[in-house]
């Protein structure tokens, strides 16, 4: 009928337009405005729509996520299907519509993602031999975090990547950072003991040590991951990793400001004593890590990192302005750099969720809340 | 087309079948005429900048998982494309004629 109505050749030549015999409400005939780039991944059954049943439903694609947005009409939108007599008179409609869905490129929703790693974090205590059901609470399969998490695919590997999760025996794991910490330990004193290089450590070898120590291959491979790179080495097949200083002292700058706030002179003296020897600090290797505050005449330091704040803007910037109300610029950035939101640049997530203010024209811009 | 076609309160429970108006393609330009009762609506045929996907919601609905968080999967088929779309945007004309007889 549709073809009926588009093959309309003849000039003056009319067809009746009436209501299909099944005429109806149709609430379960939707219309989807779709992207023409979008197409291929619909038509080759490469598109998901995930979420609960609380949840506002949003569609995949194999690496992008888009929200749905129902977008009515006060328009009567008649709808006229395909199937019938091209020749015919009589085109009949099935369906008036009161509106669209239309897709809305959004960020992953990768909070769900963090809040369920979190639920039975690893932290060596486990015998695999003995796990019954009771043990798989809080514990999560690769299929059973696509059913949950609101992101394609290609995100939520990257999500797992940037939460630095593992998979253990099919499950994937985030692992508790003082447990991480003595991981890395375990190696910094093999490294001592055996003469390896801090900027050649021979996957094979330091995954076989730490694994004849007690630890599973997995998180040994995880702690270099870690703390460390990847450097291309063609000998013997195996990876070479160099240590990120940076990673590495960061990290023992945390386990000091375990303690809570200390004065920065305290601060920086426990801090030389952890790190391992041949690696040299710099304050700025704590941007996004630590807040600091004069007490008088005194600075102190603690511990406030970025790692630990919401990963959606309109929260994370209302816990920032929670710890401090105003921000300069500089100290601002590293705290608001891995917000992604599609469609946003960083100068338009300032725009949208802070109020700038500059005291005089070379003065630094002051950031606060709206 | 803008507003809504009301139909007459004697066959509200009978649309089915009843004929909302004529469709006509004038000579003018391959625009088109659609007349409803007296009135005559005028538009033209566009392609969709974007073309809208026709899905129809099925419910997998499977009693032997109802606890699960997912037990009550919806599927959504594709049954068609809309690439094309005749708009009637212009305020209908009034067709006055003393042939026009009113059921």
């Amino acid at each position: 009928m549709a073809e009926a109505v588009l093959n309309l050749e003849q000039q003056n030549s009319s067809i009746s337009i009436t209501y299909d015999t099944n005429f109806g409400p149709h609430d379960d005939i939707i219309l989807l405005e779709i992207d023409d780039k979008l197409l291929p991944h619909v038509l080759n059954n490469r598109v998901t729509i995930r979420g609960n049943v609380e949840e506002d439903a949003v569609l995949c694609t194999p690496s992008t996520t888009y929200a749905l947005k129902f977008v009515g009409t006060t328009n009567s939108v008649f709808l006229i299907p395909p199937f019938g007599d091209v020749e015919a008179s009589v085109a009949s409609v099935i369906k008036v519509a009161p509106g669209v869905m239309e897709l809305v490129e959004v960020a992953p929703k990768l909070e769900k993602l963090k809040m369920l790693l979190k639920e039975n974090q690893y932290n060596g205590n486990e015998d695999f031999m003995e796990m019954g059901e009771s043990c798989e609470i809080g514990l999560y399969r690769w299929d059973d975090l696509v059913e949950r998490v609101q992101a394609s695919d290609v995100e939520l590997r990257e999500g797992l990547r940037a939460f630095s999760a593992v998979e253990i025996n099919g499950y994937w794991r985030v692992v508790e950072e003082s447990f991480m910490g003595m991981v890395l330990n375990m190696l910094l004193h093999n490294s001592v003991l055996s003469g390896w290089s801090l900027d050649g450590l021979v996957e094979n070898e330091v995954v076989g040590v730490l694994e004849s120590d007690g630890f599973l291959r997995e998180i040994a491979r995880l702690c270099l991951e870690m703390y460390g790179d990847k450097v291309e080495d063609e000998v013997g097949g195996g990876y070479v990793w160099k240590l990120n200083e940076k990673r590495v002292c960061v990290h023992f700058a945390r386990s000091v400001l375990n303690e809570g706030k200390m004065k920065m002179e305290s601060f920086m003296e426990k801090w030389m004593q952890k790190i391992p020897s041949g690696m040299s600090v710099s304050f700025e290797m704590l941007e996004g890590e630590v807040l600091l505050e004069k007490l008088g005449i005194e600075t102190w330091i603690r511990s406030f990192s970025v790692s630990s704040l919401p990963l959606t803007p309109a929260e994370r910037f209302a816990a920032l302005f929670r710890e401090r109300q105003k921000w300069e610029s500089m100290d601002l950035e590293p705290y608001i750099r891995d917000l992604r939101v599609p469609g946003l640049s960083a100068e338009g997530l300032l725009l949208k969720y802070t109020r700038r203010t500059q005291p005089t024209a070379d003065a630094e811009p002051i950031f606060s809340a709206r | 087309m803008q507003g809504v076609v009301e139909v007459q309160p004697s066959f509200q429970d009978r649309l089915q079948n009843l004929e909302i108006g004529r469709l006509c393609r004038s000579s003018f330009q391959g625009n088109y005429t659609f007349t409803v009762g007296y009135h005559e609506l005028s538009g033209s045929r566009m392609s969709l900048k974007k073309p809208l996907l026709v899905l129809k919601k099925k419910r997998d609905g499977d009693p032997s998982k109802l606890d699960e968080p997912t037990s009550s999967r919806v599927e959504l088929e594709v049954i068609g494309i809309i690439r094309h779309r005749i708009l009637f945007k212009t305020r209908p004309k009034a067709l006055i004629s003393s042939k026009l007889t009113f059921i």
